[in-house]
C-alpha cells in the first residue's frame, strides 16, 4: 500500500532580488497510512511551506510530491483545487472557519463546494462528526459564539468531513491555553487514529509533539529527524 | 440553502439596506421616466394619437402647430402630390371654455369629419360626425369633458357636445377636444370676428396603400413650397419643448443609472474585501473560484430582484397617491419601459460587480496559511 504522503527531494526556492531564498531544501519524507508526524521548527524555518506543498497549496520548485500514491507535482491549479477538496483535510492556524456559517454549516460547506456527498448523507456525516467532537449542542452557533477550543474542534471536524487520506494541521494550539491545547491535540490524535488517517502537524511547541508517532525538525528548510517519545511511549523513527 | 443565501440570512440588515437603496434608486429612475412619458404624452398626445400618418406644417412654424398656418394654395398642392390618398385641414388653437361650470383653457383641434387627423384611441362614445360635436381626452372626463357634457367657447360660443372620449390625446398639457373643422373655425371667429378666412394650422395626410409615410413626407417637402411635412412620429418627437423636456429628464435619469451600479458594485467590493479571509479559506479547502463567483452573482441578482420588486411597489403607491391628490401629471409607464429599465440596471450592476469578481479570482489559497486575505 502506498504512503499517505511521499516527498521526494522537494525544493522550494523564492526569488529575492538578484538572489534566492531556499524555503525548503531537498526534503524527503514518507508518512504512513495512519501515521501522525509532528513537524517542529522555529518561525520561518519552512514548516508551513512544507505543509503547503504537501497540501497542494503551493507548487514545489523541484522534486516529487505524492499523496496517496498520486503525483501532484505537475498538477494544474484546477486539479490541485479538486485534490484539496477530495484528498486533504486542513486545519489552519489563522483563518479556520467561515464566520457567517454555523458550526454545522462549516462542515456542510465541504460537500456544498463540490464534495462527494449530497443532501441527507452530508448532513448525517456532519452531525455525526459534531457529536464525536462533543459539539452537537453547538451545531447552530456561529464561530463568533464559540470558544477558541470549540472553534478548533469545528475546524478538525471540517478537515475530516471529506474523509481525507491526509490531514494537515498548522499550529493548532498556538492561540489556545495549555489545557485547551492539550484537549485539541488529544482530539486530533483520537479522530485521526480512529479513522486510520495520516496527519502532519506543524508546531513550534515541543510539548505537543508527544501526540505524534514521529517528530521531525526543520530549520532553514532542512528536514531532520528528532527522537521523541510518542503517547504510547514508543520512539519516533528518524 | 446555498452559501450565498446563508450569508444573506446572517447579514439581513446589511443586504436589506442595499436592496432598499437599490429599490429606491430604481423607483426614482422609473418614476422620472414615467413622469417624462406622461408629460410628453400630455404635450403631444394629440399629435401622436391622431390617425394621419403625415402632418404638413408651415415651414416657418418650426414644427409648432400653434404657430403654423397653411394657405389654401398649399393645401391644394399637398393634395396633388402623388401618393397622397386623402388630405384634410387640421386647425389647432387654445380657447377659454366653460366646462363643468368653470372656465378653463382648452385646446380645440378641428379636422374634417371622417377625414384624416381624428383620434385613433377612442375609449368611449364615437367620433364627431356633425358640427358642434367633439371627442375629449379621457384624462379630462372628470372636469366637465365626459360623454354627454356640453362645453362652450367663451364668450358666447355655440355649444359643443362631447360625444366620445379618447386616450392620451391632450395637447400642450391642456384639456383637448377634437371637433369638426367648421366648429373650430367658428371658435376662431369668436376671437377674431373680422377674419376673412380661417386657415388650418396643418394638413393631415393619409398616404395611398403601400406608400411609406417618411418617403411621402420627403416628396411633399420637395414638391410644395413653404411647407414642412413630418411623419406622425417626427411631429410628436420633434415638437418644440418635447425634446428639451426629454433631454432634461434623460440627464437626471442618467445620473440615477450611474448611481445604481456604483452603489451595487461598491457594496459587493466592500463585502468581498471584508470576507476575504473566509473566501481564502474556502479556496484553500478546495472551493473552485467559479463556486464563489456564482455565490456573488446570486447575491447581486437577489439584491437587484428585491430592489426591483420594492421599486414596483413604490411606483404603484406613488401613482395611486398622485391619482388620489388629483395631480395634473401621473406616472405613464409601459411594461416595456419597466422591463428595459430593469434590464439596463441589471446589466450595469453586473458589470460593476465584475470588480468584486476580479477580487475573488485574485484570491491565492496559500494565504490561508498566513491569515492574509485576497491580494490587491
Amino acid at each position: 500500500m502506498s504512503a499517505a504522503l511521499d516527498l521526494e527531494d522537494v525544493r522550494k526556492v523564492y526569488r529575492a532580488g538578484e538572489g534566492e531564498v531556499v524555503a525548503l531544501s531537498h526534503a524527503t519524507l514518507q508518512v504512513g497510512e495512519d501515521e501522525i508526524v509532528a513537524l517542529l521548527g522555529p518561525s520561518g524555518s519552512g514548516k508551513t511551506t512544507l505543509l503547503s506543498i504537501a497540501g497542494g497549496l503551493l507548487a514545489a520548485t523541484a522534486g516529487r510530491v505524492l499523496v496517496g500514491g498520486r503525483d501532484i507535482s505537475g498538477a494544474t491549479p484546477g486539479e490541485l483545487t479538486r485534490f484539496r477538496r477530495e484528498q486533504v483535510g486542513f486545519v489552519f492556524q489563522a483563518v479556520n472557519l467561515v464566520p457567517f456559517l454555523t458550526a454545522r454549516e462549516n462542515l456542510l460547506v465541504v460537500d456544498e463546494i463540490g464534495g462527494r456527498r449530497k443532501g441527507p448523507e452530508s448532513r448525517a456525516r456532519a452531525d455525526r462528526l459534531l457529536e464525536e467532537l462533543g459539539l452537537a449542542h453547538r451545531a447552530g452557533n456561529l464561530p463568533g459564539q464559540l470558544s477558541g477550543g470549540e472553534r478548533q474542534r469545528v475546524a478538525i471536524g471540517r478537515a475530516l468531513m471529506n474523509e481525507p487520506r491526509l490531514v494537515l494541521v498548522d499550529e493548532p494550539t498556538s492561540a489556545l491555553d495549555t489545557r485547551t491545547g492539550t484537549q485539541v491535540m488529544e482530539l486530533i490524535r483520537t479522530e485521526v487514529k480512529g479513522r486510520g488517517t495520516a496527519a502532519v502537524i506543524v508546531t513550534h511547541d515541543t510539548r505537543m509533539t508527544r501526540w505524534a508517532d514521529r517528530t521531525l525538525h526543520i530549520d532553514d528548510g532542512v528536514l531532520s529527524a528528532v527522537p521523541a517519545a510518542g503517547p504510547e511511549g514508543g520512539d519516533a523513527e528518524a | 440553502m446555498t452559501l450565498a443565501w446563508r450569508e444573506v440570512r446572517r447579514a439581513r440588515l446589511r443586504f436589506g439596506l442595499l436592496a432598499g437603496a437599490v429599490g429606491l434608486l430604481i423607483f426614482l429612475v422609473l418614476f422620472v421616466q414615467g413622469l417624462t412619458d406622461d408629460l410628453v404624452t400630455q404635450f403631444v398626445g394629440a399629435v401622436r394619437n391622431q390617425d394621419a400618418p403625415v402632418l404638413v406644417y408651415g415651414a416657418d412654424a418650426r414644427r409648432n402647430l400653434e404657430g403654423s398656418q397653411i394657405t389654401p394654395a398649399q393645401a391644394a398642392a399637398v393634395a396633388r402630390v402623388p401618393g397622397v390618398a386623402e388630405s384634410g385641414p387640421l386647425g389647432e388653437g387654445t380657447f377659454t371654455m366653460r366646462a363643468g361650470g368653470a372656465l378653463v383653457d382648452a385646446v380645440l383641434i378641428g379636422v374634417d369629419a371622417g377625414g384624416p387627423g381624428l383620434p385613433a384611441t377612442l375609449v368611449a362614445g364615437r367620433l364627431p360626425e356633425a358640427d358642434g360635436e367633439a371627442v375629449a381626452s379621457d384624462r379630462d372626463r372628470g372636469d366637465g369633458f365626459d360623454v354627454g357634457d356640453v362645453v362652450r367657447v367663451e364668450p358666447g360660443g355655440a355649444p359643443i357636445r362631447i360625444v366620445g372620449r379618447a386616450r392620451d390625446i391632450n395637447y400642450s398639457v391642456s384639456p383637448t377636444l377634437f371637433t369638426t373643422f367648421p366648429t373650430y373655425e367658428a371658435a376662431r371667429r369668436i376671437r377674431n370676428p373680422d377674419a376673412r378666412a380661417v386657415n388650418p394650422s396643418a394638413i393631415a395626410v393619409r398616404p395611398e396603400a403601400g406608400v411609406d409615410p417618411a418617403a411621402l413626407a420627403a416628396r411633399i417637402d420637395d414638391e410644395v413650397e413653404g411647407v414642412e411635412a413630418l411623419t406622425r412620429q417626427q411631429a410628436a418627437d420633434e415638437a418644440p419643448g418635447v425634446s428639451a423636456v426629454q433631454q432634461s429628464f434623460t440627464v437626471v435619469n442618467l445620473l440615477f443609472y450611474i448611481a445604481i451600479p456604483l452603489v451595487t458594485g461598491l457594496f459587493f467590493i466592500i463585502v468581498t474585501l471584508q470576507k476575504a479571509g473566509a473566501l481564502t479559506l474556502l479556496r484553500a479547502i478546495g472551493a473552485p473560484a467559479s463556486v464563489l463567483v456564482r455565490a456573488l452573482l446570486v447575491q447581486v441578482g437577489g439584491v437587484l430582484a428585491a430592489g426591483a420588486a420594492l421599486a414596483v411597489v413604490l411606483l404603484v403607491a406613488a401613482d395611486a397617491l398622485l391619482g388620489a391628490t388629483g395631480a395634473s401629471v401621473g406616472v405613464d409607464l409601459s411594461a416595456r419601459t419597466v422591463v428595459v429599465t430593469l434590464v439596463i440596471v441589471v446589466v450595469l450592476s453586473l458589470l460593476t460587480a465584475l470588480a468584486a469578481v476580479r477580487r475573488i479570482l485574485a484570491i491565492d489559497p496559500i494565504r490561508a496559511t498566513t491569515g492574509a486575505g485576497v491580494s490587491a
